[in-house]
């Protein structure tokens, strides 16, 4: 037969669609998927994808049930400290009807009344706090009362009934009196039957409430004591519990009544500190999650990289043998499909132990029960699989099917698939939505997003730049080091990339272990030991002497007396001032300073917000001010500067957030109203950063020495003392019965708990993530593994010796390592700086040692890893690796 | 049973386009027996991948089995393949993970076809392997991997077989018995095959020798011996 054609071509020659395949039935995909599976498995190219998902559940359910149950119990916690979920407080009663649809809406409730009253026995008398409590009164916590005062009390359940009182231990001794006895709230006679030792909500609602020993009543009993009047000072609060979503129901019906009389809070609205603390805790977990996702998922991309990459022949082949793209996706889907619903079981299953495991570990600093776990976390951990799956894995796998079948005659086609910018792009998409899910806050997600990507940029630039100039270094050196050398200039394409995913990881890492550092040095500074716990105010510049001598005389060491009055603004500049917060309501720092509740509760203020002076000058801003020669603790000045040794009068410092929203700048002169018709005017000399969640006297106003002479005020000051010197504060009070003692010492032990909780808490995802870290190196040092097994098994079959491969292998990955370190200390400052100064609200300083220990860490870290990793290589025959390779 | 008509192959190099295969025209019927021979380069693997449907070709088209593989795209050759198509590979292209038995599967039960096992066992047995069905690759020696590679090939039931230097990576008396054992199942299946060589001896065993120099066929010659025997087969 010649070449030239004879005849035609058959006249049926067929149209395209003319070829007909059945579809794989259903029971042989299964069958060839988890044959392959099984294969795949047993050839341990599916173990580290598997591991990676495994360790992307393990992890998110593991964080997920952890922190569900942690938040729970922290809020539970939290909600005892306020004795209900919500707490409705307002200026008088609130309307009956209100409460009853509370319990309409099936929330329980109570009310408690707080007011100051003098108290007499038989044998004396003593100004207390006494707080009037329904019935079912407390909802959340416990209140513990024992039988016989300055004794180890038990929990019980429900406030005193009517016709008796319960006491603070130290009112029973400044009365002279004794359980059983009966004393007089105003007109009423009541029987002492029980001393209150704990009680939940002891810190909360004005500082009024603190400001003497507890005398608790019913709220039946008060008609008859007869002590509130008309225009009496009483601090009415309703409490509220039950199912969240109810409450957040009732709150909005009640808020839109309310009309601004009263206000409805939580916790967190309630304590500015715990609030500030239970919120960057829930920064750092969220951040910890989505580190460990990300990082689960790098792993992920990568180890599905690399499984496609080694099935580029096993498609081609089976394209030979007839399969169409269709049935080698339906093939590959269902062997991941399987491998995710495995993985998910297993990660679930390991989830759950690591939380327990961990939960166990800490049940010393967790004292309290946490409630159950809802089934949510597992149902993040299931779907982050999924995602995880689709947008890392699944687009490396996605790239199998342009696979040519031509493959099989020539090996060098299509090895650039994998290099498409679509998956990057996948898995870009992915990452996004798995972290805004996650997060639910756009800022924290775009933070990160513009850090790993501009943090890309930069290495991708730096790593290839790095790479290339080793050549001349490279050829100075020994012969492993030469060999090391000349093998990262050939795999530099794969070692950017791994630069890259390395300097991602260590990123991760060293943000979250610098900010835990930091998170945890911050807490510890913002309530240190020994921190004063209780306030004295209403001091007279003759008691101050006597006071100090007080203490002295009973071990408690005196600390500064500083000077208090109330002043508003009146005049800046001559103009009246316009501040801000008419428009803003939020004043973080009068909030949280202690001084100004404490001021506003003890009546200190010479004159109301609003009021009008005789000459019709209006006075904004009502201040606790004070004046000193000595910058206070935990103040700093930002602008301006502070009075020097030698003070001169008629100056003033302002704290520089208030002097913003006040309006006023350095050198603009202010004019104050002090009350009683009398007007100072200061110049601004300095500006100030106050830390106001210290618990410690602090003020948006100093004034100079001197500028304030001869107008009276009070003075305020703190003292440390141990429960056991407690009763002190009665004999104090009998010295000097026009002062005012509050007790801070519970809230300051309930805050230290909760940042006790809060810490183990954000160290143990740390080391979680840390766990996701090292995983993904793994899997990167994996990602090369082949080539290198090839070039090795080669050099070794040359005659090259054991130590010269270690070494070289050795050398090549501490290279990597100190590059890769180096790039992500550099990223990790970055992002950290954006990190605490908008979502963590700290202040960022560079963390000089992670110069230092980033870089150092890196390259041990990935050397050791590498070589782990290819020891096989000098351990097995070369013609085993030879012929395992191909 | 294939038909090419004009068929020119050219690729993009970094030196410019360069043309591999130069107008080429041929027709192989059913049950014949073709060596394509020709020295590195000359085009002879392209070809071969052009006429099995893995590639496509710059102009011309080849007709397979009566289907005109210009008119199709990769999938529905994919599924052509499947149907018509058996291949023998030099580096045998088995599958590593998969067994010997589960190589030969392979293309049964892509076919749906329940009797896989069945048909995979008696075919490794024909080709001397039923002892070692469950060997991985690796297990095997060239030989006996070429062998389930055979077995593979026609467990398919194609009605083309195309092996691309089927011998090239075994040794000469290896090589001759894998080249046995091809000819004869071969001839036992009535199938027709396409055989790239560069091994004269191993070319003279077909109908037929297409020789190719610099993409361009120089010669097509029937090979008398071969023919001679057919004839007389044919008579007996």
């Amino acid at each position: 037969m010649s070449t030239e054609l004879q005849g035609t071509l058959p006249a049926a020659a067929l149209a395209r669609g003319a070829v007909r395949a059945e579809a794989l039935s259903a029971s042989t995909l299964l069958r060839l998927s988890l044959r392959l599976l099984w294969r795949d498995w047993q050839g341990g190219e599916l173990r580290l994808l598997f591991l990676a998902l495994v360790m992307a559940v393990t992890s998110v359910t593991g964080i997920a049930l952890f922190t569900d149950r942690l938040e729970r119990a922290l809020l539970a916690e939290s909600a005892n400290m306020l004795a209900a979920d919500r707490v409705l407080s307002g200026r008088g009663e609130a309307p009956q009807e209100w409460l009853a649809e509370a319990e309409n809406r099936g929330l329980r409730t109570a009310m408690t009344m707080s007011f100051g009253s003098m108290v007499f026995s038989d044998n004396g008398n003593v100004l207390v706090s006494a707080k009037a409590v329904s019935t079912d009164y407390p909802l959340r916590g416990q209140l513990v009362v024992a039988e016989q005062p300055f004794s180890v009390g038990a929990p019980i359940a429900g406030g005193p009934p009517p016709g008796e009182v319960w006491v603070e231990s130290r009112v029973l001794p400044a009365l002279g009196a004794a359980i059983g006895d009966t004393v007089y709230v105003g007109e009423a006679a009541l029987r002492v039957t029980r001393v209150i030792v704990q009680e939940p909500d002891r810190q909360q609602g004005g500082m009024m409430d603190n400001a003497g020993p507890r005398l608790m009543l019913n709220t039946a009993d008060v008609p008859a004591t007869q002590v509130i009047q008309v225009g009496s000072r009483v601090n009415y609060r309703y409490l509220f519990a039950g199912d969240e979503a109810e409450l957040l129901a009732y709150e909005e019906w009640v808020d839109a009544l309310a009309a601004g009389e009263f206000r409805m809070t939580d916790v967190r609205e309630e304590s500015a500190e715990v609030a500030e603390a239970l919120s960057r805790a829930e920064s750092f977990l969220l951040l910890g999650s989505l580190f460990a996702v990300l990082l689960a998922g790098v792993a992920i991309a990568l180890t599905a990289r690399r499984y496609a990459e080694r099935h580029f022949d096993y498609v081609a082949i089976l394209k030979t043998l007839g399969c169409t793209s269709g049935q080698i996706m339906s093939l590959y889907l269902s062997i991941q499909v399987v491998l995710v619903v495995i993985a998910i079981v297993i990660g679930s299953f390991l989830g759950w132990a690591i939380h327990a495991l961990i939960l166990q570990a800490l049940s010393s600093v967790i004292p309290i029960v946490l409630p159950p776990a809802g089934s949510s976390p597992y149902v993040v951990g299931s779907l982050t699989a999924f995602i995880c799956l689709l947008s890392f894995a699944l687009p490396p796998l996605l790239s199998l099917r342009k696979t040519s079948p031509l493959r099989v005659l020539r090996k060098d086609l299509d090895d650039n698939t994998l290099s498409a910018r679509l998956p990057y792009g996948i898995g870009f998409a992915g990452a996004l939505v798995l972290m805004l899910w996650y997060s639910q806050d756009v800022l924290l997600t775009a933070i990160l997003v513009l850090a790993v990507a501009g943090v890309v940029l930069v290495l991708s630039a730096l790593s290839w730049w790095l790479l290339r100039s080793s050549t001349s270094v490279g050829m100075k050196a020994g012969s492993a080091w030469k060999l090391a050398m000349s093998a990262t200039r050939r795999r530099r394409k794969q070692n950017t990339l791994q630069v890259l995913v390395f300097s991602l990881t260590i990123m991760c890492l060293l943000v979250l272990s610098l900010l835990r550092t930091d998170l945890v040095e911050d807490w510890q500074a913002q309530i240190p030991e020994n921190t004063p716990n209780h306030f004295l105010m209403n001091v007279t510049v003759e008691q101050v002497a006597g006071i100090e001598t007080f203490f002295r005389g009973n071990g408690v060491e005196p600390n500064q007396f500083f000077p208090m009055m109330s002043a508003g603004i009146t005049r800046i500049n001559g103009e009246t001032p316009r501040p801000r917060w008419y428009d803003d309501d939020t004043d973080e720092g009068e909030q949280n300073s202690v001084t100004e509740r404490a001021g506003e509760q003890s009546g200190a203020g010479a004159a109301a917000e609003g009021e009008e002076g005789e000459d019709g000058r209006r006075r904004v801003s009502n201040r606790q001010v004070t004046w000193t020669s000595q910058l206070p603790r935990d103040n700093e000045i930002v602008a301006g500067t502070w009075w020097g040794d030698d003070p001169r009068p008629g100056f003033v410092s302002l704290e520089d957030d208030y002097a913003e929203r006040l309006g006023a700048q350095l050198g603009d002169i202010i004019e104050f109203d002090v009350g009683q018709g009398q007007y100072i005017e200061a110049q601004v000399q300095s500006l100030r950063s106050v830390r106001w969640d210290t618990m410690q006297p602090n003020f948006f106003v100093i004034f100079s020495p001197g500028t304030l002479d001869g107008l009276g005020g009070t003075y305020l000051s703190t003292a440390l003392m141990a429960t056991e010197q407690k009763v002190l504060i009665n004999e104090l009070l009998r010295q000097f019965p026009t002062i005012v003692v509050i007790e801070i010492d519970a809230l300051i032990a309930q805050i230290q708990t909760i940042i006790a909780q809060v810490t183990s808490a954000i160290e143990l995802i740390a080391y979680l993530v840390l766990g996701c870290g090292a995983l993904v190196l793994l899997a990167c040092v994996t990602a090369t593994l082949d080539e290198r097994f090839r070039e090795n098994a080669i050099l070794r079959t040359l005659g090259a010796g054991r130590m010269l491969i270690l070494s070289s292998l050795c050398i090549e990955f501490a290279g990597i390592g100190l590059i890769a370190g180096l790039i992500a200390t550099l990223g990790a400052e970055g992002s950290l700086y954006y990190l605490q100064t908008q979502v963590f609200q700290q202040e960022f300083t560079l963390h000089y040692w992670a110069w230092l220990a980033g870089p150092l860490t890196g390259m041990g870290v990935i050397a050791v890893l590498g070589v782990m990793a290819t020891r096989r290589v000098v351990n097995t025959s070369p013609l085993t690796v030879l012929r395992h390779i191909g | 049973m294939i038909r090419i008509d004009n068929l020119v192959k050219r690729v993009p190099t970094s030196e410019g386009e360069l043309v591999i295969l130069k107008g080429i025209s041929l027709q192989i019927d059913a049950a014949e027996t073709v060596a394509i021979v020709g020295a590195s380069g000359s085009g002879k693997s392209t070809l071969l991948g052009l006429m099995a449907g893995l590639d496509t070709g710059s102009s011309g088209d080849v007709s397979l089995g009566g289907h005109f593989l210009s008119a199709l795209d990769e999938e529905e050759r994919a599924m052509l393949r499947g149907q018509l198509v058996g291949f023998v590979f030099q580096s045998f292209q088995l599958l590593p993970s998969l067994t010997a038995l589960e190589n030969v599967m392979l293309p049964i039960e892509l076919k749906n076809d329940s009797r896989a096992r069945e048909k995979a066992t008696q075919l490794l047995t024909r080709v001397g392997l039923g002892e070692r069905c469950h060997h991985y690759p690796n297990q095997l020696s060239g030989g006996e991997q070429q062998r389930v590679a055979i077995a593979r090939a026609f467990a398919s039931e194609a009605r083309i077989l195309f092996a691309d230097e089927p011998t090239g990576n075994l040794d000469s008396a290896t090589g001759a018995r894998v080249i046995e054992l091809l000819f004869s199942l071969n001839k036992e299946y009535a199938t027709t095959l396409v055989l790239v060589t560069h091994d004269e001896r191993l070319a003279r065993q077909c109908h037929r020798t297409i020789r190719l120099v610099a993409g361009q066929v120089v010669s097509d010659e029937l090979n008398a011996d071969v023919n001679t025997q057919v004839e007389v087969a044919h008579e007996h």
